[in-house]
């Protein structure tokens, strides 16, 4: 306990550092500025704005990052609230009583409820990234190359049982990401993979390029097909930001039911954040006295799912800084974040360099503190900004993303393959591929090979290692146990249910 | 005679795909996977104990036929929606827009057929503002002032963040 303290005062030690203070509010802000922007998700809003923290120090830099990820999924539960378009699959649950509260003229509660419910969720979730921090690092040095592919390969069914539709399609869309992974010059010896004798591929094809296309560029592509008229946007006057008494002691029960749920899920691998969100909109759904409200713009549904995001969007940190294993796409792109910066995730960061591990896990806490602060008065703005025509809009965003694509490595060609891979996106979608598999697959990808080759080589090329060795069995046996419930025909039809309950 | 022409033929050439966003996009996933297995065919495999550099991409390669095989077949034989159409205009200026980014940046010098291809290195002003306008010129609702003025402010706020701000080492203007 004392060691958690002294701990915590050295990560805030490091945090409260003016400039870092002011790197936090900047990403913070900005996160929000482009997370507010329809259609754009936190994946394309940290993809894009990666660039920018390249110039900083290294925790600057990962600090700044940390509040543009909080800020694009603050603007995103915004945008929900207000034009009733998520910005991605996490605030999509947000739409359902956000958007109804605002047209029932209370924009302004669901907003600050939003707020606040984030702000809880982000106090308590930080506590728990330091308590489980150590222990975890532990729990690593049990792990040998067999364990570290048996993990991956748990993260990586997640992501399948997560996705929307199709298991195949979604396995489908994880081999592809591994293939697309081996692209460029093998580790070991040197020999140049599938590029075709393109002399640009040799190093591979670049993670913030696959992200940006995939991401970025087609989802701006599917959303020029949209009409003007399908975005609808509440001309209300937003007033009466404060949420009433009676607001804070409904939506106080949700709030914490839904912390702890997103601080469990956030946890697991291959994308917890989406299903905490979920989830808690569920249970509270199930445990109200008064379901029928649900969708009719009822506090606690706003409240609950927004906690929920929140919490496992910060305890999601937990596996990339213990283990090194990005569990969802934000946090693979801080993994390309932390290269440029030559750091290596994983459980050496916290022992040699304790003002870095800690310092961001306070810069947690500061950047939802400053979320708070800066954007329940800065709303109006928000509101602006949402009314700029999109088709004035989306220019800006390609030109911003070819931009940041090209300053990463000054390379024509990185801006030329995120534009194949914006034509691939728009491919996969309308044929009902879901490309969040196929992302996190990409980045798992060399790690996953590196541990399978060196799994194999120490067994002697015995495969069977990965069930003799009991943490990598148990691992194996957990994933081969969800991937068959979620093949089982009536969990199937409750997960579509689910997911067809977000789209209604 | 009539009898025959009334009675639609199952099967042979008038099979119907039920599933066409499956079959096709589980015949792409296959195409794709056959390319990844042609292309590192070359490679070394299994070598004793230790993988080779093939060996990995193969195994995946292969994994992806399979899981492909079984979704074109799924689309074959279960009733599933029809493809979307695929919308051209929109697409193509935003694909033009960032290619004249990505080759009017740097300058680009090309080969094609032993014909030399150059274009000259722009900068980042030119190239952000024709960026721009190409791409809102995919937009249905264009309006040529607005897009003139809106692209002037995007370039000059985009210079001043990037150069100025971050200081990123861009070339700004036409190096002739």
């Amino acid at each position: 306990m004392t060691d958690l303290l002294a701990n915590l005062a050295l990560g805030f030690s490091v945090a409260a550092n003016p400039y870092n203070i002011g790197f936090c509010l900047l990403g913070a802000l900005v996160g929000t500025l482009v997370g507010v922007l329809p259609g754009i998700g936190t994946v394309a809003t940290v993809a894009m704005l990666l660039p920018i923290t390249f110039g900083l120090p290294p925790v600057g830099a990962l600090i700044m990052l940390a509040g543009i990820y909080y800020g694009a999924q603050y603007g995103g539960s915004t945008t929900s609230i207000l034009v009733n378009i998520p910005g991605e699959a996490t605030s999509v649950v947000t739409c359902l009583d956000g958007h109804q509260m605002a047209r029932n003229g209370r924009a302004g509660a669901a907003l600050s409820i939003s707020a606040i419910g984030s702000f809880f969720a982000g106090c308590v979730s930080t506590v728990l990234v330091a308590a489980l921090g150590a222990p975890l690092t532990g729990l690593a040095l049990l792990f040998g190359p067999a364990e570290y592919f048996s993990l991956m390969v748990l993260g990586l069914i997640f992501a399948v049982v997560l996705a929307k539709g199709s298991v195949v399609k979604a396995i489908a869309m994880i081999l592809l990401g591994l293939l697309l992974s081996m692209v460029g010059s093998d580790l070991e010896t040197g020999a140049g993979r599938m590029t075709f004798d393109i002399p640009e591929l040799s190093d591979g094809i670049g993670f913030a390029n696959v992200a940006m296309g995939l991401f970025g560029f087609a989802e701006i592509i599917r959303n020029l097909e949209m009409s003007a008229e399908s975005r609808e946007i509440v001309n209300a006057k937003i007033s009466g930001l404060m949420p009433t008494r009676q607001d804070l002691i409904d939506s106080s029960g949700a709030i914490a039911r839904g912390t702890i749920l997103g601080s469990i899920l956030g946890i697991l691998p291959g994308g917890g954040a989406v299903v905490a969100s979920f989830a808690a909109y569920t249970f509270e759904k199930r445990i109200s006295k008064t379901p029928h409200m649900f969708g009719r713009g009822i506090i606690q549904g706003v409240a609950a799912p927004e906690a929920a995001n929140n919490a496992a969007a910060q305890t999601s940190f937990i596996p990339l800084l213990t283990l090194g294993i990005p569990p969802n796409a934000v946090m693979a792109l801080m993994v390309g974040a932390m290269t440029i910066h030559g750091i290596v995730p994983g459980p050496q960061v916290m022992v040699k360099q304790p003002e870095l591990f800690w310092g961001m896990i306070a810069s947690m806490w500061l950047g939802n503190l400053m979320l708070v602060i800066i954007n329940l008065p800065l709303v109006g703005l928000w509101v602006t900004l949402l009314r700029v025509p999109y088709r004035l809009l989306f220019p800006s965003i390609i030109v911003f993303c070819c931009i940041g694509i090209y300053s990463i490595n000054n390379a024509p060609t990185d801006v030329v393959i995120a534009a194949a891979f914006g034509l691939i996106g728009y491919w996969l979608v309308k044929h009902d591929f879901e490309p969040a598999p196929l992302v996190l697959a990409f980045v798992l990808g060399p790690l996953m090979e590196e541990n399978l080759r060196r799994a194999m080589l120490i067994a002697r090329g015995d495969p069977t290692v990965f069930a003799t060795r009991p943490i990598s069995a148990g691992l194996l046996l957990v994933a081969f146990l969800l991937l068959a419930l979620a093949m089982l025909p009536m969990i199937r039809k409750r997960r579509d249910e689910v997911f067809v309950e977000s789209e209604n | 005679m009539s009898e025959a022409k009334s009675t639609p033929r199952a099967g042979g050439f008038q099979f119907k795909v039920r599933g066409p966003r499956d079959f096709y996009g589980g015949l792409a996933l296959m195409a794709v996977a056959i390319l990844a297995i042609v292309a590192s065919g070359d490679l070394p495999g299994q070598s004793g104990f230790a993988f080779g550099p093939g060996t990995a991409p193969r195994m995946f390669a292969v994994l992806l036929a399979i899981s492909g095989g079984i979704i074109a077949v799924t689309g074959l034989f279960m009733d599933g929606p029809e493809i979307e159409p695929f919308a051209i205009k929109g697409p193509s200026y935003v694909l033009v827009a960032i290619l004249a980014f990505a080759f009017l940046i740097r300058g680009l010098d090309l080969r094609i057929v032993k014909i030399p291809f150059t274009i000259p290195s722009f900068g980042l002003v030119i190239s952000t503002f024709a960026a721009f306008l190409i791409s809102i010129m995919g937009s249905s609702e264009m309006k040529w002032v607005e897009s003139l003025i809106a692209a002037v402010a995007m370039t000059a706020f985009c210079v001043g963040l990037f150069v100025y701000l971050l200081g990123l080492p861009f070339q700004l203007w036409p190096a002739f």
